[in-house]
């Protein structure tokens, strides 16, 4: 595989793998999906990742960004076990957590055009994850499917809250 | 009206899409692992399996809520990770909770004996009674947090497991549809609260 290509991939998978923007993702996608007018969220979201990019690029240093990431996890999951959501919240969690983890995944690469390569890979990947979770509860309509919702936003909140105390120690 | 068919297969899916990306996380590069079998995900996640004392009360909570019915069965398993968490925070800042395992072995004790008598307190009540010991039992975990593991996985496999503990108890609850089911789940009550009562004799 071509160093571009490597790089590209590198970013597809970090929202994937990495547990701290896999927690925000699927708690914002649940929040998205809650909302009647989803693509407002999303279109936020992946304006603020464009954002974030834009300083990484502009080579902003070192930030609080995981921290961030995760108090919005730990927010929008106990918003998601409330099953309460506004709208406005809604979209003012999606700006700060698409900055937020664009501002921590600066890219590991050894060119330019990888870094690059890398930012655009992490983009598409935090968008298509974002897009099918939220897709997710559509589906599901059943009683225990959306208590099910509830519960896995108070375990994304939990192990948020968990995570938040121990960068704060 | 949706076909329910396709709407199970489609919720099949998406549970096994988000278990598929709970399966696939792996610790963030930047972070430092200890590389043992406590650190990260598996660490985290065997954690609270490995103490009997943890494990009794976990199952009751979820057993306890499904004796009460709903909202309780969805209300207590969401209320207990959320405290828990904040016990967990509170021993990661380094703020001391006194009797801590005293605390834990109540938790059987007590949880263990609602569901044996079938108490019904009041949905407030019961959510303080079990969100006052999930700050126990979440600041032993938070404690026992080695250090060096990846936090995040480990905090995501420990309250995954929590979790899951809740949920089995919850499933054995709905026994109690049935009479001998609910005879059942009031002895496996007695059964929990002896462990906790066992427990209880060790930390004093």
């Amino acid at each position: 595989m071509s160093g571009l290509l490597q790089a590209f991939v590198d970013g597809l998978i970090n929202p994937f793998t990495t547990p701290a923007h896999l927690l925000t993702l699927l708690a914002l996608a649940l929040i998205m999906a809650s909302q009647p007018q989803r693509l407002a969220v999303l279109f936020v979201f992946a304006l603020a990742l464009a954002a974030g990019f834009l300083a990484i690029v502009l080579a902003v240093e070192t930030t609080p960004a995981r921290t961030v990431l995760l108090a919005v996890a730990a927010a929008l999951g106990a918003m998601v076990a409330a099953a309460w959501a506004p709208k406005l919240l809604a979209v003012l969690f999606a700006a700060i957590a698409g900055a937020a983890l664009a501002l921590d995944s600066p890219p590991q690469a050894v060119t330019l055009a990888e870094a690059y390569a890398t930012l655009v890979g992490t983009a598409i990947g935090a968008c298509v994850m974002l897009i099918a979770v939220a897709t997710i509860p559509g589906y599901a309509n059943a009683e225990w499917q959306r208590l099910g919702e509830r519960i896995l936003g108070s375990w994304i909140a939990a192990s948020a809250i968990l995570v938040l105390a121990v960068q704060l120690r | 009206m949706r076909d329910p068919e396709h709407s199970n297969i489609a919720s099949a899916l998406g549970v096994a899409f988000i278990a598929a990306l709970l399966l696939a996380c792996r610790p963030a590069v930047a972070h430092i692992v200890d590389g043992s079998a406590t650190g990260g995900f598996v660490g985290g996640f065997a954690h609270p399996l490995f103490g009997l004392d943890h494990v009794v009360a976990m199952v009751a909570v979820g057993l306890w809520g499904a004796f009460l019915g709903p909202p309780a069965i969805w209300l207590l398993p969401i209320t207990f990770p959320m405290v828990m968490a904040i016990g967990g925070a509170i021993a990661i800042l380094g703020v001391p909770v006194p009797g801590v395992e005293i605390g834990i072995a109540l938790s059987a004790i007590v949880l263990g004996g609602m569901i044996a008598l079938a108490a019904s307190p009041p949905l407030v009540i019961a959510a303080l009674i079990v969100g006052a010991f999930a700050i126990f039992h979440g600041h032993a975990h938070g404690a026992e947090l080695p250090p060096g593991t990846d936090a995040v996985a480990f905090s995501v496999g420990f309250v995954l497991a929590t979790g899951l503990l809740h949920l089995a108890g919850v499933a054995l609850g709905l026994l109690t549809r049935w009479p001998a089911g609910r005879t059942g789940v009031r002895v496996a009550g007695i059964g929990i609260a002896l462990v906790g009562a066992v427990f209880l004799s060790k930390a004093i």
